[in-house]
């Protein structure tokens, strides 16, 4: 995947973000879940892969995001999955953080 | 752009029932709740154990029995809060307690966790809910419920089928077929255990766990059955959440016993929320749920009720 040509897009200041959880940012037509973790600034589409049920409501603890209707569980990092039901990654974008905002390459 | 699901949750917060806020804190997790009330429940079972113990060469074993089984039987209620990854903080705890509640009571964790998100997502509707107690239609259907031998030969089934390396074609619409093989093999575990269990008793001689275990449970399961039957049946069959479920108010000893489950509707609504916040959330949410406030006794009073009138499930009967 070459991701070299995608230019950084603004997302969110990092101050609006909701500390050491998850926050839910509109890009266009689709939902990100952006997440606050001890080790840095993460973002995921917005809606469980499994049953379509929107992350941003769920559990965030640490690295992990579970969602809200199964508990199936992804790590926000790479979006590998941790726990059934979910099965297969989540879509994780590449974050970087640009003068207080949080920008993604989508 | 695209929408989530709706869910009882979003429902909730578009409602303005529950605040994001407040949804943040009934959520946090810790795992000191679970584990002090593990150390009574351990300390609870060490009781109704010396109980069969003393009464052993007497009839007073059966009541004894009785009491141990009905502990027993709701290590079903703890391996449901750790399905849900919701009685300790730390993940691999619930799944280690989920898996050793899974053997006490014969019920694989990974089919169950699977099994229960289908009934999370299709909560009482015919068909699609697979854990669903249908409202029995005569006194004999609803006694036999009772017993629990449609339970356990339900249960006996699934294992044996699992086992052999099958699966039923409503079990084939909640497990994903990379999980088939582990589904099997959870199965087979789970037999290989209590075969060699069987074995240990047979080569030491010593047959205690058929009284302290075995008979305990299967006295013991028709408590759960009663208790099961609260939760969905004789409500309405329909997806809304607060008409589907029945939250029943008990006294402190079933609470305990059930890991506050009693608040069943509220576990519906969020089911991210620990077993220890579910009392909290229920005072936010108890004008929006249909509440039976005399607990078990009332909610099998209103399925009998509803079964000698033959009255539909009562709609928007909020006490």
């Amino acid at each position: 995947m070459n991701t070299a040509k995608r230019a950084w897009t603004d997302l969110i200041a990092v101050d609006a973000l909701e500390r050491n959880w998850v926050t839910r940012v509109p890009l266009g037509r689709r939902l990100l879940a952006v997440y606050d973790t001890p080790t840095g600034i993460f973002a995921s589409l917005a809606f469980c892969n499994h049953g379509g049920a929107d992350l941003c409501d769920g559990y965030f603890d640490g690295h992990v995001i579970e969602c809200p209707l199964h508990q199936g569980a992804f790590d926000v990092r790479d979006g590998r999955p941790v726990c059934a039901p979910a099965t297969s990654p989540m879509k994780v974008f590449e974050t970087r953080v640009e003068n207080g905002m949080v920008q993604v390459r989508v | 752009m695209a929408n989530p699901i709706v869910t009882p949750l979003t429902q909730a917060l578009d409602e303005g029932k529950l605040s994001r806020e407040e949804l943040k804190e009934f959520m946090r997790r810790s795992d000191g709740p679970a584990l002090r009330r593990l150390v009574l429940w351990v300390g609870l079972l060490a009781f109704t154990t010396t109980l069969i113990a003393l009464a052993w060469n007497s009839w007073l074993i059966w009541p004894a029995m009785l009491l141990q089984g009905t502990v027993l039987v709701h290590h079903f209620s703890l391996q449901h809060e750790c399905v849900h990854y919701t009685a300790f903080r730390t993940r691999w705890l619930n799944d280690l307690v989920g898996q050793i509640c899974g053997i006490i009571i014969m019920l694989p964790h990974r089919f169950f966790r699977y099994e229960h998100c289908d009934h999370h997502t299709y909560t009482q509707l015919h068909d699609e809910d697979p854990e669903m107690i249908s409202m029995p239609t005569t006194i004999g259907e609803y006694l036999w419920y009772l017993s629990a031998v449609p339970y356990w030969r339900s249960k006996f089934t699934e294992v044996f089928r699992h086992a052999t390396g099958r699966l039923s074609e409503t079990e084939k619409k909640f497990i994903p077929s990379v999980e088939h093989k582990a589904v099997f093999m959870d199965a087979r575990r789970m037999l290989a255990i209590y075969a060699a269990i069987f074995l240990g008793m047979a080569l030491t001689g010593w047959w205690g766990l058929i009284w302290y275990w075995f008979i305990p449970m299967f006295l013991g399961e028709p408590v759960m059955r009663f208790v099961r039957m609260t939760e969905h049946v004789g409500r309405p069959t329909v997806p809304q959440m607060s008409e589907n479920t029945r939250t029943n108010l008990v006294s402190a000893p079933w609470r305990f016993l059930c890991w506050n489950m009693n608040y069943h509707a509220e576990h519906h609504y969020v089911a991210s929320v620990p077993f220890h916040a579910l009392p909290r959330l229920h005072e936010k949410l108890k004008d929006h749920i249909h509440v039976e406030r005399d607990g078990y006794l009332g909610a099998h009073r209103d399925i009998l009720r509803q079964l000698f009138r033959r009255e539909p499930a009562a709609v928007a009967d909020r006490t």
